[in-house]
């Protein structure tokens, strides 16, 4: 009697082992990616922010772990991106957006008013306050995420969908959006619909937008240059869910939708490119005075050579 | 304080199982606290600001150590101390003292590791975070994982040993589930812990993984199965259904649960034989759950009535029935389709409340009104207090189950479509509201509980003799 217990005992250990080898053993010694240029040692001070983002939490909340689906995040990693990575940050949960690609994404700046504050640069945003981080800590946490992703191309970030994308083929054929005809027919509707929020020059100051707290964007911004024909069609129609765009594939016809494409392509300053826009954001690294929520826009909307109420002067 | 050493050093038969349930039974309403006050959060961010130990990064390694090491693991150890030694035939364990030493182990263990957490003393690896770091000159040593590990092999030993000198010599399934789980484990736990090599990074999150998968497989599941197999015959005055069924789901729980971790990430580049090899064997857990569910709900056969008086049964049945679910949806969401559309979302927090709190916390709250009466000589202080324990907590994670899972549906659907998570987040505040009252809900619960129970072990004037004490042990 006792003779067999042992035997299943022995067989069970052994099962056990066999598994134990096949799903952690086998892919360690077998599964040797090499590293890509988006993978890099990390220097004593970023490693030392990376620290606090482990010891912080960060990574309940934020993944670092781009899908093929996840449109809005980047480029799509690679086992190469994670040579460097030990012990993993992967993350289970997306409560904020992936951070694999954040860095160069925002100013050194921002950063800092967004880990005093977050609510101060994010409306309505739900990720605590680090306000309580040392001066050193901060600096170390924002060397770290500035390390993120680095060397991948910001202009994969802004993609519709794919339903979208394929309509947009469809529909293309009816307004040429490059014709000044087009964009001309498009100002007087978005003078009549959309001014009210995004201002009659698309800074994103209309009278209305006093009253929200998710504020209409400001299409002078040359981030906006990225957007491709079809990203355009595609946010005027679906609008933006979660503030007070609207969805305007409701209301308004395809062929006016197309000439709104038309003209809203004309706003962004395309003086810039993206790479310039953020190296002059980084010269306003000058501590933001938080107690004024609208400083550091004003100093952004400065930095464009536009005031934010000069529309209604 | 004499008297208070004496009892948490002592000898007598099952006190070891008696303090284990009353510390965990602290630590529940601990760390569901805790739950309570980091899902607050989510919807008053600046409520706790500026206070480092209360930031949700650190509140939420705080919530999962204390119920999942502190309550859950504590609860199963009671429950292996108590039902092992009536298997055997045994009066208590092996060695009560060593049985109560693990005992403070593992509570002074949880209090510096816990204190550890809130102040940033963390391995920061998801279900593994209590750390204890000490630094030896160059070299930093997590204590914390070395005495859990020491913890559970006195644990495990303890088991053995009561097995090996216990008069039956036939062994009863439970203990089949017991001894297995306290094999595993501490296996799992020192893998999981990487506390002898650091790999490179996704072979670190492979090995993560790995753990994180079966501490819930191989421990939870193993542990709790093996209780309810002990339990449902009590209940319901039935033989088990079937003795065949319950060895061939304890010898397929053994092959498939394994090698499932990959499950968790299933999308990264990891290699593609390992997610096979984990989608697969995802897949066939049917086998064993359906084993162990078709056993617990024949041998309910005819005494399904019976729930409405007994309450112990009552939060047996709800268990199983959560078992169930939790059972049903796992598979599901492994497979790759469906994890592509949910992962990330709280559909998976949902999930997680599913199986700990709903099946296995609910099969160690049954275990505890059985044996709180049989260990003391008393009946429980007051059934309307177990009633109403009964249901907050089951309206409770009810509430909490399906606003968690619509709010995950809502954020897949979300960023499917493109929305940014960012943009999107905000659409998430009346679900995350709705968490928080259930969480309420369920702390409030569980204050109840701690209550009846302490009243039951510590005022005896206050409670009703048990008629006679079948197993003919009278303690405390
Ligand atoms: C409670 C969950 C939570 C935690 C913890 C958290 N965040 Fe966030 N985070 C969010 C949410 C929600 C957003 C989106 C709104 C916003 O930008 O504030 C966000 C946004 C961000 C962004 C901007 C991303 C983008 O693409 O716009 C960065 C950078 C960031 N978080 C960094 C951090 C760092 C660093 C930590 C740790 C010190 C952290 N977060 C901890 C929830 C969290
Ligand atoms: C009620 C006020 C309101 C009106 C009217 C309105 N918008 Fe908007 N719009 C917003 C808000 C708020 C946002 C969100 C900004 C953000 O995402 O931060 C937005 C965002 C957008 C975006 C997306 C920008 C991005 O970052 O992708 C586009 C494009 C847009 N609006 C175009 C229009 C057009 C075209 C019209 C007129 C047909 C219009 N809007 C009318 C409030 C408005
Ligand atoms: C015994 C009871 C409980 C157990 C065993 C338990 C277990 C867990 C587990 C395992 C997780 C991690 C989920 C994941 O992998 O993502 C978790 C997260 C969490 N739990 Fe609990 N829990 C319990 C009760 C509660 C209660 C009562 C609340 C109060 C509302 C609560 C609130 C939370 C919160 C806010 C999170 C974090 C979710 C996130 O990151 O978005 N829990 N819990």
């Amino acid at each position: 009697m006792r003779i067999n217990y042992f035997v299943a005992g022995g067989f069970v250990v052994l099962i056990f082992l066999v598994i134990i080898f096949v799903t952690t053993v086998l892919p360690a010694s077998t599964f040797k990616p090499t590293a890509t240029p988006a993978a890099h040692k990390y220097t004593p001070m970023e490693l030392a922010g990376r620290n606090i983002y482990r010891r912080e939490g960060c990574f309940y909340c934020h993944t670092q772990f781009v899908r093929y689906q996840d449109r809005e995040s980047g480029e799509m990693v690679l086992a190469g991106d994670y040579m460097y990575e030990t012990p993993h940050v992967l993350g289970t949960e997306r409560t904020g957006p992936d951070l694999s690609n954040i860095g160069g994404k925002y100013a050194d700046g921002w950063h800092r008013a967004h880990h005093d504050n977050p609510r101060k640069v994010k409306p309505g945003s739900i990720m605590p306050s680090y306000s309580y981080l040392t001066e050193k800590e901060k600096e170390q946490l924002i060397a770290y995420l500035q390390t993120l992703g680095a060397g991948r191309k910001m202009t994969s970030w802004v993609v519709p969908p794919q339903e979208l994308q394929d309509e947009y083929e469809h529909v293309k054929a009816f307004v040429n959006v490059n014709s000044s005809a087009a964009a001309n027919s498009g100002k007087g509707i978005f003078m009549q619909n959309c001014a009210q929020c995004h201002g009659m020059t698309g800074e994103g100051n209309g009278p209305v937008s006093a009253t929200m707290i998710k504020k209409p964007a400001n299409f002078t911004r040359p981030f906006y240059t990225q957007y491709s024909d079809a990203m355009w069609y595609y946010r005027v129609k679906e609008g933006v869910p979660g503030t007070r765009m609207p969805r305007w594939g409701k209301t308004l016809g395809r062929e006016q939708m197309l000439y709104l494409v038309a003209f809203l392509k004309t706003l962004p300053k395309d003086t810039q490119t993206v790479q310039e826009e953020i190296t002059s954001l980084k010269q306003l690294d000058n501590p933001v005075d938080l107690d004024d929520n609208y400083k550091y826009v004003d100093q952004a909307a400065e930095r464009y050579g536009a005031s934010r109420n000069e529309a209604f002067k | 304080m004499q008297r208070a050493l004496s009892a948490i050093f002592s000898r007598e038969p099952f006190s070891a199982s008696r303090n284990f349930l009353i510390t965990a039974i602290f630590w529940l309403v601990f760390g569901t606290s805790i739950g309570l006050i980091a899902s607050m959060q989510f919807t008053a961010p600046d409520a706790l600001a500026g206070v480092a130990q209360l930031s949700f990064g650190r509140l939420r390694p705080v919530h999962i150590n204390a119920v999942l090491i502190g309550w859950l693991s504590m609860g199963y150890a009671a429950c292996m101390f108590y039902i092992i030694p009536v298997l055997v035939g045994r009066k208590g364990i092996w060695s009560e003292l060593l049985g109560n030493i693990t005992m403070v182990a593992w509570n002074v263990m949880m209090v510096v590791g816990i204190f550890g957490l809130l102040n940033g003393d963390t391995e920061a690896r998801e279900y593994a975070e209590l750390a204890g770091t000490v630094q030896m000159g160059s070299t930093s040593i997590q204590i914390l994982d070395w005495i859990v590990l020491v913890a559970l092999l006195l644990l495990a030993v303890n088991a053995w040993m009561t097995v090996m000198t216990g008069a039956e010599k036939k062994w009863y399934v439970s203990i089949w589930y017991f001894l297995g789980a306290l094999f595993w484990f501490p296996i799992i736990y020192i893998i999981g812990n990487r506390a002898f090599v650091q790999l490179e990074g996704l072979n670190d999150a492979i090995t993560g993984w790995f753990y994180g998968h079966n501490i819930l497989g191989m421990w939870f599941t193993v542990g709790g199965v093996g209780i309810m197999y002990y339990l449902l015959p009590k209940f319901t005055g039935n033989p088990l259904y079937s003795h065949t069924l319950s060895m061939i789901g304890f010898w397929t729980i053994g092959m498939f649960y394994a090698p499932t971790g990959t499950h968790h990430i299933l999308q990264s580049p990891v290699p593609e034989w390992l997610k096979s090899v984990a989608v697969i064997s995802s897949v066939f857990l049917l086998v064993p759950v359906l084993t162990v569910l078709t056993n617990f709900f024949m041998t309910m056969k005819g005494k399904w009535h019976t729930a409405t008086e007994h309450i112990p049964l009552r939060f047996a049945i709800a268990g199983g029935i959560a078992y169930l679910l939790t059972c049903i949806q796992g598979p599901f969401q492994a497979t790759r389709s469906i994890n592509w559309y949910l992962h990330f979302s709280n559909w998976v927090v949902g999930h997680a409340h599913l199986a700990l709190l709903a099946t296995f916390s609910f099969f160690v709250f049954a275990a505890t009104y059985y044996m709180i009466p049989k260990m003391t000589g008393r009946k429980m202080y007051s059934k309307r207090l177990a009633v109403w324990h009964f249901w907050l907590t089951l309206y409770g994670w009810i509430i909490m189950m399906l606003s968690l899972t619509i709010a995950g549906l809502v954020q897949a659907a979300g960023w499917h479509h493109g929305i940014p998570v960012d943009q999107w987040v905000i659409e998430l505040e009346p679900y995350w509201i709705i968490r928080s009252i259930s969480g309420v809900m369920i702390v409030l619960g569980q204050i109840l509980f701690m209550f009846n129970v302490y009243k039951t072990v510590f005022s005896p004037e206050q409670c009703e003799e048990l008629p006679h004490s079948p197993t003919g042990v009278v303690y405390v």
